[in-house]
């Protein structure tokens, strides 16, 4: 660097510390030298983020959010505006691909023991990232006005009118009306386009604060930290720059190859992202034949449709998310990762993922009985790895965590 | 950690970053080009056709052209013969200052010898001039020989649209792409144009 | 702990072999296959044509523009004026809004006939297809005719002069046992059972024969799924490249990131 460059670093970052904070967040940022590619989800997670905000705004360029516009302005960005249809595209794929990413990314968690101490503020700001991203895409889902927006809405805003005393008002409050209309769609792109991705950001923000403050963990579970050279960096770690970064360039590699095979060869994801009946423009008169949320949201839809009470369903899906914050206080294993926990660990995570695949599955297809008999398996199975968790993972026997990676 | 910048990393740095900036630029077409105008905006911009056989000679009709007045004139001989009369007082005769798309094929400034296609936009702040063909001594001009006032702050244009010297409008009213097929006047596209 | 999931696999494709729940082409059961040849401008045209000549009188195409349909299939604009658009005052930038008016056609059907951009999208190619060419007579219907995709339609045939008329007829189908091979009788003959639902086009009651009408539908369909998504091909030839670039800036990026990974490991 010659003078003249670094006393212009210099002159702005006595006022404003982004050299500082480039060095110590970024550049210099002592990262696990040995991870594997479940460590890439969180790097994509954030391009995703971008790559919906970015088509978003371009989308609202042609996005009309009027009950008589909306299902129209959509064909318009489709057909009339050019390359609308890459941005429209764009944003829907990268919809699913930003819940695939997160499983993958929350499954890691659960995998490794992420969220052992003193990482489990890291793992609570991720689940609320969780929730917020299930509203977010509620909300977004409703904005073509077709007919799965207006009834998936019509399904979910009436599980507020399950909850006691307050439901049915509850309903029209958030509807602003006595039925879904175009109240209801003005309000819901406020909150889409405004509300929620500046929470979600913010929310992001504190995730990677929190998760900076202690190190990021690794797939053996070792604590890097206990083992310093003289200038207080881990022995077992590489600065960020470029080492992780150059990690992260191949995973983002091969995630744009996916995320092209979807957007350019199957846009609709079989009809599970981009759902058949929702080009077909919302009819209230007319309910579709088999009404089922997108993919992601699918889990717990079954587990919803498993139990027969309304309330009661509301309450065991609501539980279905709940659990997931307080897994760090679950596990006390002294193992953090999967590597090195016992047999039991291991089964339970087996059964656990086989009955998440069943429960995904079982809430894409319409009921029978058989099914619903699964749904109530698969939720037991659920709420069991969890609720047990505390003492499966305390009577096994662990093999020893290595101290060095 | 020592890093070693290898002629092999430079090179391998080299390529991805070009591939990489490659990639970013071809990302980028879809988020540049949607900005262009929609078809829905290029079809209500579309050219407009209008039938002028039914035209009495004098007089002016006015047409809608991307929300714009169009001012199609059928002119007498003896109006197009007086043009040279009222030269003296415009500021730019040969409307040498614009860009003037038929310029020297007719006096009309039009592809037609009998009628006169302008922009109804006075070129001063964008009001629409009103038409006054007779010739007769007005308020704002003693010796008028014919042609458009414009209401709002006085400027003077003549039966073809050349603006006087001395007014507020700069430059003459623009003449609009346009051509004619017998009757048939299409404004907004050039012969030949689909 | 593979061969559990083996078992459980096979178990609940059982399951859903034996699931109650309608076939995706109604009473005509799987619908037949239709591979859409987006980029054969010949077969679109004369789709456009069919469409313009039987449909558009009744069924709207709202949000496709008459310029993007002449443009796409390579119609001069003189011709496709002349030929395919009758209306006075359409203008080639404009939607192809429909001939009639939605509260005469609720009179005269009971209900509007859909707009049908996006037919295609919403039920699939195959089921359009496979609906077109599966009317029959049907005396207890107002219009004489049922359909065994959408059972009770309220859509006359308005193909009946050239596919002909069809009917449900009865067939000897010959007996399949459980290993697959056709029982027979004592003396070797092949054991039949009457089974019925099946269509028979009357010989000659229509102007085309069933391949040609097979093949107007094909085309028809054609351009009805070019409708539903104008920037299909587009979509498909781009997303070539796109995947191209991503490989090799994988293969790339993985050098240069091995090529790092010596430094510490």
């Amino acid at each position: 660097m010659t003078q003249k460059s670094s006393g212009f670093f210099n002159w702005i970052n006595t006022r404003l510390p982004i050299v500082n904070t480039y060095e110590r967040h970024l550049s210099k940022h002592p990262v696990p030298k040995k991870v594997n590619f479940w460590y890439m989800f969180g790097a994509l997670a954030s391009v995703v983020l971008i790559i919906q905000i970015v088509s978003g705004i371009w989308l609202m360029f042609g996005y009309e959010n009027t009950e008589e516009g909306a299902f129209a302005s959509i064909e318009y960005i489709m057909r009339d505006i050019e390359y609308g249809w890459i941005i429209r595209y764009m944003h829907t794929t990268g919809a699913s691909m930003f819940f695939a990413v997160v499983y993958l990314h929350m499954f890691r968690g659960l995998l490794y023991g992420s969220y052992h101490k003193p990482r489990e503020l890291v793992w609570v700001f991720g689940m609320t990232i969780y929730l917020v991203m299930m509203a977010e895409g509620f909300l977004g889902y409703v904005l073509p006005y077709g007919q799965m927006s207006y009834w998936g809405a019509q399904v979910i805003i009436s599980l507020f009118g399950a909850i006691p005393y307050i439901g049915e008002s509850l309903e029209i409050w958030v509807r602003g009306d006595y039925y879904i209309s175009g109240a209801t769609i003005s309000r819901f792109f406020a909150l889409h386009v405004v509300a929620l991705p500046l929470i979600l950001i913010a929310l992001v923000f504190m995730h990677l604060v929190a998760l900076h403050e202690v190190g990021a963990g690794n797939p053996e579970g070792v604590d890097i930290e206990k083992h310093l050279d003289e200038d207080g960096v881990p022995l077992d770690s590489v600065p960020f720059f470029p080492y992780k970064v150059l990690n992260a360039l191949v995973a983002i590699g091969i995630f744009g190859i996916v995320f092209s095979i979807i957007m350019f060869f199957f846009p609709e994801g079989g009809g599970y992202m981009l759902e058949l009946a929702n080009f077909e423009e919302a009819n209230p008169l007319s309910t579709p034949e088999h009404i089922a949320p997108v993919w992601y949201y699918s889990p717990y839809y079954a587990m919803l449709r498993a139990v027969p009470d309304k309330l009661g369903g509301l309450v065991v899906m609501g539980a279905a998310i709940a659990i997931l914050f307080v897994v760090p206080w679950l596990d006390r294993s002294k193992a953090a990762s999967i590597r090195y926990k016992g047999i039991l660990s291991k089964i339970a995570m087996t059964i656990f993922i086989v009955s998440w695949l069943m429960l995904a599955w079982l809430g894409t297809v319409p009921v029978t009985a058989l099914r619903t008999t699964l749904s109530i398996i698969g939720t037991v199975i659920y709420f069991a790895f969890f609720l047990l968790m505390p003492i499966y993972t305390s009577i096994e026997k662990t093999k020893p965590v290595p101290d060095r990676l | 950690m020592e890093e070693k910048i290898t002629t092999r990393r430079k090179v391998l740095i080299g390529m991805t970053s070009a591939v990489g900036a490659v990639g970013a630029s071809f990302a980028a077409v879809p988020f540049i080009a949607s900005w262009n105008p929609s078809a829905k905006a290029k079809a209500v911009g579309g050219p407009v056709k209008v039938d002028v056989s039914k035209m009495q000679i004098g007089q002016k009709i006015q047409v809608s052209w991307r929300k714009q007045p169009v001012f199609v004139i059928r002119h007498s001989k003896e109006a197009l013969e007086n043009l040279s009369k009222v030269e003296s007082k415009l500021d730019d005769p040969s409307s040498l200052k614009i860009d003037e798309p038929y310029r020297d094929v007719n006096p009309t400034r039009s592809t037609s010898q009998e009628y006169t296609v302008i922009a109804g936009v006075c070129t001063h702040l964008g009001c629409a001039p009103k038409y006054y063909p007779e010739m007769e001594s007005q308020p704002w001009d003693e010796s008028w020989v014919g042609g458009f006032f414009c209401p709002c702050h006085g400027s003077m244009f003549d039966i073809v649209g050349r603006v006087f010297k001395g007014v507020p409008a700069p430059t003459n009213l623009k003449v609009p792409p346009h051509f004619f097929d017998g009757n048939i006047l299409t404004i907004g596209e050039e012969r030949g144009t689909a | 702990m593979k061969k559990i999931l083996l078992v459980a696999f096979i178990f609940f494709s059982s399951q859903e072999a034996l699931a109650a729940g309608g076939a995706p082409c109604g009473d005509y059961g799987e619908c037949d296959t239709f591979k859409p040849k987006l980029n054969s401008i010949e077969s679109l045209q004369l789709g456009a044509i069919t469409f313009i000549n039987h449909c558009y009188g009744c069924h709207s195409l709202k949000y496709s523009r008459w310029g993007r349909v002449a443009e796409d299939l390579d119609i001069p604009e003189e011709i496709f004026i002349n030929n395919l658009v009758f209306g006075k005052n359409v203008k080639l930038g404009d939607r192809m809004t429909g001939s009639m008016k939605p509260a005469v056609s609720e009179t005269w059907f009971g209900i509007a006939p859909p707009d049908l951009t996006l037919v295609t999208r919403l039920h699939g190619s195959d089921w359009v297809y496979t609906y077109l060419r599966t009317f029959y007579e049907d005396s207890s219907k107002p219009y004489g005719v049922n359909n065994m995709v959408y059972p009770g339609a309220a859509m006359p045939n308005v193909l009946a002069s050239l596919q002909g008329q069809q009917i449900l007829s009865c067939k000897d189908v010959p007996l399949i046992a459980s290993n697959g091979g056709v029982r027979r009788d004592d003396f070797g003959n092949d054991i039949t059972e009457e089974k019925c639902g099946f269509l028979k086009t009357i010989e000659g009651s229509g102007s085309l024969s069933v391949q040609e009408f097979d093949e107007l539908i094909f085309n028809l369909v054609n351009f009805m799924t070019y409708i539903g998504e104008p920037s299909r091909s587009d979509r498909e030839r781009m997303g070539w490249y796109a995947i191209l670039f991503f490989v090799v800036f994988t293969a790339l990026a993985y050098l240069l990131f091995r090529e790092y990974q010596k430094d510490y490991h």
